[in-house]
């Protein structure tokens, strides 16, 4: 990852610093899950480097299969459930391919986060930004659907 | 001339019971096809087979579920891409733009 993290924008590099150093690195396989819908979400995870799939099962004849909703890159956050209550992952993410992530625990983020306040604001700022984006992007996928759905029925 | 007479008779006589006998055979000709029981259409005769099963009926050509899914997720980056166009650039005709997903064409 050449660049800053999305999570840690607008930090300075001393703040950033803090903050990566309270994250593990981790290796995630190709194809191998990072977090299953429904799993107590216990931390948030920035994509060091790889591809994130993010998927919702979704029955195609008969059969349950993981549809993709999302996918994430390099610099990305993903499982922002670990910070919203009530920290269940309302999503299922595997490797694309051979993935590194940084694993923030929630509990190490908050207690940083309360000795370091203007930290913790910019920080949030960004994951609201974060779930802002996803937000946007899907009440437009809705409202696409919405339509064909009217021009069928309508037609 | 009795026997001239006679002949006649037996002729008027004759051809009153063939014209009696032929209007009463040209009424019952009529009256026929009103009584007569409709017959049902003879229908095409079925090819039968004896010691086969009855045919099966072919099942449609589906396209294999890989090929399916690569289809789905083909799907959503096409609508995430209309959508996040729509997001850069927010306006009525951005939001419904076409895509090329054959799911949705």
């Amino acid at each position: 990852m050449s660049q800053r993290p999305e999570l840690l924008n607008g930090l300075s590099d001393e703040a950033a610093r803090q903050i990566l150093a309270i994250g593990s690195r981790t290796t995630v396989a190709s194809g191998a899950e990072l977090f299953r819908l429904g799993a107590a979400a216990d931390s948030l995870f920035v994509i060091e480097r790889g591809r994130i799939r993010l998927t919702l099962p979704m029955q195609v004849r008969g059969k349950e299969e993981n549809v993709l909703v999302e996918e994430r890159g390099a610099g990305q956050t993903v499982g922002w459930s670990a910070l919203n209550p009530p920290f269940r992952f309302t999503l299922s993410a595997s490797a694309a391919l051979e993935t590194e992530v940084i694993a923030f625990p929630r509990e190490a983020l908050l207690s940083h986060f309360a000795r370091h306040p203007e930290t913790g604001y910019i920080v949030s700022m960004n994951l609201a930004a974060v779930i802002a984006q996803r937000l946007q992007l899907f009440q437009a996928m809705w409202l696409r659907e919405m339509q064909r759905t009217i021009d069928q029925r309508c037609a | 001339m009795e026997m001239l007479l006679l002949g006649i008779c037996l002729s008027i006589l004759g051809l009153v019971v063939s014209a009696s006998a032929f209007c009463a055979a040209a009424r019952s000709q009529e009256k026929e096809p009103a009584a007569r029981p409709e017959i049902a259409p003879v229908k095409a005769a079925q090819a039968t087979r004896f010691f086969a099963a009855p045919p099966v009926p072919k099942p449609q050509p589906t396209i294999p579920i890989e090929a399916l899914l690569l289809q789905i997720e083909n799907h959503v980056r096409l609508e995430q891409a209309a959508a996040q166009s729509f997001i850069d650039s927010p306006n009525p005709a951005v939001l419904h733009s076409k895509t090329t997903s054959p799911l949705v064409n």
